[in-house]
């Protein structure tokens, strides 16, 4: 599986990107169909646009951040 | 599952770098939209926070840890003491790691994890090792000490005072009868503890001093005498 750094894409093609897997944005945070912040499945906090993750597994959006990452990998059984 | 190299698809494909970033058109946009929906490809943010994730579980300490605790909630925490070791060079993500911690599993929680990345895991298992016998023992006592780590641990800050630490210390013996106690100070705790030396040796005579001394970490090891 090939890895896609966001980190290298500016914040309008982060936003199409979601836009185009039915989720949406207030130019700051990731939300979702009906304009709820979506939380980090693991910490339960916003995720902003800056700093989010898109992984597979029904699509799940994440913080980047080691805890989350970790616990993602745990949970799928997924070593990247 | 194990995943390729990080791609940035930006040669060819888009409307060109803005300010260092890249600028997809809509059809690349919808090219990767389908690879990801197709399981070919992941969105990931640093790639260091990745790398980092994955180095905890190559190491031996992970391994060792692994073998002898059982509880994953606990065994999740002291990889992530690992984990904060591994970045502690980088303040701004330690940092961040620490907030993250802290929120998921309060003070307690980052507690452990303090005790992991400052290497006083180790060096207690290896206290507890001279008298080990049974490998559950190990086990049983390790996880009482992290599940009760400031009943049995004192991490003292810059606030602390020498009379606040010798009272603590001597209430806390008192009360949990502990078989190792720690009093761990680091960066500028460290002075704080090792000025105390000779008064914690004086209040804590049923216990024999065992220590960690570098120029930044002053830990005690105080070990109960049977």
């Amino acid at each position: 599986m090939e890895l896609v750094s966001l980190k290298k894409i500016s914040q309008e093609s982060k936003i199409s990107l979601l836009k185009g897997l039915g989720l949406d944005s207030d130019g700051e945070y990731v939300l979702d169909s009906t304009g709820g912040k979506i939380l980090d499945r693991y910490l339960e906090i916003p995720i902003k646009v800056d700093n989010m993750m898109i992984l597979p597994g029904s699509t799940i959006v994440l913080d980047d951040n080691e805890i989350s990452i970790m616990k993602y990998m745990e949970e799928f059984e997924d070593e990247f | 599952m194990s995943s390729e190299p990080i791609k940035d698809f930006g040669e060819g494909v888009g409307k060109g770098a803005t300010e260092g970033l890249l600028n997809y058109s809509d059809q690349k946009i919808q090219q990767l939209i389908g690879l990801f929906k197709d399981g070919k490809l992941k969105f990931i943010g640093d790639q260091e926070t990745i790398r980092v994730a994955k180095e905890t579980k190559r190491s031996g300490e992970w391994a060792f840890y692994k073998t002898y605790i059982k509880d994953k909630d606990l065994l999740f925490i002291i990889r992530l003491g690992l984990t904060l070791r591994k970045v502690e060079k980088d303040s701004r993500r330690l940092d961040n790691l620490k907030d993250k911690i802290r929120r998921k599993y309060d003070i307690k929680g980052l507690h452990v994890a303090y005790f992991v990345q400052n290497g006083l895991l180790n060096r207690y298992v290896g206290i507890l090792l001279d008298d080990l016998d049974s490998a559950i023992k190990l086990e049983t006592t390790i996880i009482n000490t992290l599940k009760n780590i400031e009943k049995h641990t004192i991490f003292v800050d810059w606030r602390y005072e020498e009379s606040q630490l010798l009272k603590d210390s001597m209430t806390l013996t008192a009360a949990h009868l502990s078989e190792i106690f720690i009093i761990s100070g680091i960066g500028s705790a460290a002075k704080i503890v090792r000025d105390c030396e000779e008064k914690l040796v004086e209040v804590l005579k049923k216990y024999e001093l065992e220590k960690i001394s570098t120029g930044e970490k002053e830990v005690f090891f105080f070990k109960r005498i049977i």
